[in-house]
């Protein structure tokens, strides 16, 4: 079903180098509002390309086991391809991330969990999406199948399509990325509803293929509704079969999102809402054992060409036994077991630059500052963060730029027909005249 | 314009503030060591059940460290620790039991693990084993000719144990003594069990090896040449290793049986000889489902009738109701009273009355695991249950393992370290 990691990468560089980039740049920014229109008209073939990397220099006080530590690497490394043949009809994406490249031993983020890396985010696959969409409509019905390795039809859009270097804790609550996925989208007018059937077991590295014989074992639903332009709302929900325990004998997860997002027309206000919540569950016994819950808000402003964006977030997290690293828990785990749950708090201000240059090479400068408070769910708890990090409050203070050439994807995490129109976040690094610009 | 800039200013001003301000708490710092011990020994203001186990003491330190596995051997007993951070290293607690308190003597640092899952003692009492996890998971030998203070003699690691080494039990087959090592398993390699030839200490020799459980394989127990292994959702597998007659060898074991307990996750067993009625029909395996270290636990005791062991079943199992949900841990038997006692995690210690036939009772005796439907005889229902342990206590505890040693019963605890308790009678 899927091809080798390097056959991938091959494909998709082929894709990405084998046509003009920005061939239609003035679209840039809303290449979703193409998506979303393709379906309902016959258009010339359209492609692009984009290639980023955020270089970043990351000091954390009081992370794991109380150190002070300050890092740097190139983050987000990735390079994104879209086209559209058979005028419209047929959509290809890639993603080609290169963390595992530029940061094997993940970013140093407090706080962050999943795939074993547990207070740095992991670096992503490789393959990061790799999917083809067949498009098409019915009077107002639009619709979409998709197929490939990539996202999920849950919860809200990709942290990297989002105003903040780093990602929140929630990122394993509130999306499920890199699976092996058939996804079928249907849009109506202002509503749409995607689910997807795919395979429940995450990447075991940057370079691990999925399990094929677990493709289908998880699904997932989302409905979305667009009541006023620029306003978007989402209710998700999902089965995910042993997400950990790649042989599927791990806990199961039963997943649910909501969310409510504002982008203004120009991409200069952006704000956005949502909760999640993860159930884990142990299906010999058939009962729950687990349950983690999230709650966000993040908005940023444009004024000018400065940006500020503010996340207030509040999520659960489990703990688990670390390695000798303390930065990594064992995968798969030795048991299912938890150490305890911690409740982390966070606020993250971040202030973005203009770029210094007008080529097509962009570089906006950026400064974002976290203060997290992280304590125990159940003071019963043999994990007590407190004692683990030294303090109930560790900081994290980032500084890089977002390095760019080609147009800003708006969105990540959706394919076909569920992708809503709209501009991307101009927070994210874009200033009118920019070729990743886009006005309606 | 002025007024404008004025507003924004006060804007990112406060959102500053909000960003800086939220979440703020104090510094704080524990012991490394750990403290003496206290409050923990106290019983409950509440009544405690009327069956509860006397609490005859905790011991008169309480280790920072998380505490795991326990061995004891006539005076002394050693307990592990767990989840030590790499720059603290791992050690062993060495414990005077002969009074009430325990009382710490020594402790023996491990380098190179984070987890001391399992100790045990040579049956001559020469020897001490400790499994280490996880890379580079390997087992410690140490000579007890001084069993105050432990001497290391080798230690055995290569690339089979290096995933990890989760429990190491030791028993004597045709009068060699052998290790049975449960090993973790990582990324793609699934877990293992490996048996090493102990009979020199200073230079042990692994003589088998197999990919084995389902998706673990966590403990094991050996008796007369058969070797019982608990294989998580495989089940319990039942081995001929020189005692089962279908010539098998620890180099080269013979399975004899197999069966699937209700529910799986089949953690640990104990086949129990009654040396009063020569009974072995039974052995006793522990599930262990999902726990929340110091929260919650969850998971049965299962029953099996093993008479015929090349097709064993399980004919009864007992359950904690409470909530949150208690599952238990390691056992230790009290045989020539036929008395089980089970680490139960939150539910403290249970003592089980086990002698006789555990397979037949009435239709009102009888219950179904949770999720199965076909009813089994239910160990409470029969009025099996003797005892419990440390729930009457002040503060909560977490048992890992128990020991029934000259009528006590020594637990270990996660949180609060070593307990010792008045055997219970019949």
């Amino acid at each position: 079903m899927c091809p080798t990691p390097t056959a991938t990468i091959v494909v998709a560089l082929a894709l990405l180098v084998g046509v003009p980039f920005a061939a239609r740049a003035q679209h840039e920014g809303h290449a979703t509002s193409i998506a979303a229109d393709s379906t309902n008209d016959t258009r010339p073939n359209a492609w692009h390309g984009m290639v980023q990397a955020i270089p970043i220099v990351t000091h954390a006080e009081n992370t794991a086991e109380g150190a002070d530590l300050a890092e740097g690497y190139l983050s987000q490394a990735a390079a994104m391809g879209k086209g559209d043949l058979l005028s419209g009809h047929l959509r290809l994406e890639a993603t080609l991330n290169a963390e595992g490249l530029t940061m094997s031993r993940g970013e140093l983020s407090t706080g962050a969990f999943g795939e074993g890396f547990v207070d740095r985010r992991h670096p992503h696959a490789y393959v990061h999406e790799l999917v083809a969409s067949g498009l098409g409509s019915r009077g107002p019905l639009a619709y979409s199948l998709s197929a490939g390795r990539g996202f999920a039809a849950f919860g809200t859009d990709d942290p990297m399509m989002r105003p903040f270097e780093k990602y929140p804790i929630n990122h394993h609550l509130s999306q499920i990325l890199e699976r092996p996925m058939i996804t079928g989208a249907i849009r109506f007018g202002r509503a749409m509803l995607d689910a997807s059937s795919f395979g429940g077991d995450e990447p075991t590295s940057t370079g691990s293929p999925p399990l094929l014989r677990r493709l289908g074992d998880s699904w997932s639903v989302r409905a979305t509704a667009m009541p006023v332009t620029g306003i978007e709302v989402q209710g998700s929900y999902a089965r995910v079969a042993s997400p950990e325990q790649r042989e599927g004998f791990g806990l199961d997860q039963h997943k649910r999102s909501a969310s409510a997002r504002f982008i203004s027309a120009d991409g200069g206000r952006y704000l956005l809402g949502e909760w999640a919540r993860t159930v884990e569950r142990d299906h010999g016994r058939n009962e729950n054992v687990f349950a983690y819950e999230s709650a966000l808000i993040e908005g940023a402003a444009t004024i000018r060409t400065v940006s500020v964006a503010l996340r207030l977030e509040q999520t659960e997290r489990p703990e688990e036994e670390r390695l000798s690293d303390p930065f990594r828990v064992p995968r798969p785990a030795a048991d299912l077991g938890i150490s305890g749950v911690t409740r982390w708090r966070t606020a993250t201000l971040a202030l973005t630059l203009p770029s210094p240059t007008s080529g097509p090479i962009r570089g906006y400068p950026f400064i974002e500052v976290e203060r997290a408070s992280a304590r125990a769910r159940d003071a019963r708890s043999v994990f007590d963060a407190e004692s683990f990090y030294r303090t109930g409050s560790p900081w994290m203070l980032t500084a890089g730029a977002r390095l760019r050439f080609g147009p800003l994807h708006a969105r990540m995490g959706r394919y076909g027909a569920a992708v809503p129109a709209g501009p991307a976040i101009r927070a994210l690094g874009i200033a009118d005249g920019d070729p990743t610009s886009h006005h309606h | 314009m002025r007024q404008a800039s004025h507003r924004r200013g006060r804007a990112l001003g406060a959102l500053l503030l909000l960003a800086l301000g939220m979440a703020c708490g104090s510094d704080d710092t524990t012991d490394p060591l750990g403290s003496t011990n206290g409050a923990t020994c106290g019983a409950s203001a509440g009544a405690p059940p009327a069956n509860a186990m006397t609490v005859l003491g905790c011991g008169n330190f309480k280790p920072s460290r998380t505490t795991a596995e326990i061995a004891v051997r006539g005076t002394l007993a050693y307990t592990t620790t767990w989840g030590n951070a790499a720059a603290a290293a791992s050690v062993f607690y060495i414990w005077d039991v002969s009074g009430n308190v325990p009382a710490l003597l020594d402790s023996v640092k491990v380098d190179n693990a984070t987890t001391l899952g399992d100790v045990a003692v040579s049956d001559d009492g020469a020897y001490l084993v400790v499994a280490t996890e996880r890379a580079p998971g390997s087992i410690v030998i140490y000579s007890l000719t001084n069993p105050r203070q432990p001497q290391l003699v080798s230690i055995f690691s290569n690339g089979e144990t290096n995933p990890g080494v989760h429990t190491a039990e030791i028993g004597r087959v045709n009068g060699k003594l052998y290790g049975f090592l449960a090993i973790d398993p990582v990324a793609s390699t699934p877990a293992k069990l490996v048996i090493v030839d102990l009979s020199s200490p200073a230079s042990p020799k692994q003589v088998f090896s197999q990919f084995i459980g389902n998706p673990f394989v966590h403990d094991t127990f050996v008796r007369d040449g058969i070797l019982f292994l608990a294989l998580w959702n495989a089940g319990v597998a039942i081995w001929d290793i020189g005692g089962g007659g279908k010539g098998g060898t620890p180099a080269a074991p013979v399975e004899l049986g197999r069966v699937l307990t209700a529910n799986g996750e089949a953690h640990n067993v104990w086949w129990f000889k009654d040396p009063i009625t020569g009974s072995a029909k039974y052995a006793f395996v522990g599930e262990e489902g999902p726990a929340s270290i110091g929260v919650s636990s969850t998971g049965d005791i299962h029953v099996l009738d093993v008479s015929n062991m090349a097709s064993p079943r399980e004919v009864a199992y007992y359950t904690v109701p409470s909530s949150p949900t208690s599952g238990t841990h390691n056992f230790s038997m009290d045989e020539p009273n036929g008395i089980l006692y089970a680490a139960y995690y939150n539910g403290g210690v249970r003592a089980l009355d086990v002698r006789g036939d555990l397979g037949t009772c009435t239709d009102a005796q009888k219950s179904s695991p949770r999720n199965q439907t076909v009813p089994l005889c239910d160990l409470t229902k029969m009025g099996r249950e003797l005892g419990v342990g440390l729930k009457d206590r002040a503060d909560p505890v977490y048992v890992w393992g128990v020991q029934f040693l000259g009528g006590s019963v020594f637990a270990s605890d996660m949180l609060n370290g070593i307990w010792k308790l008045r055997a219970v009678s019949r």
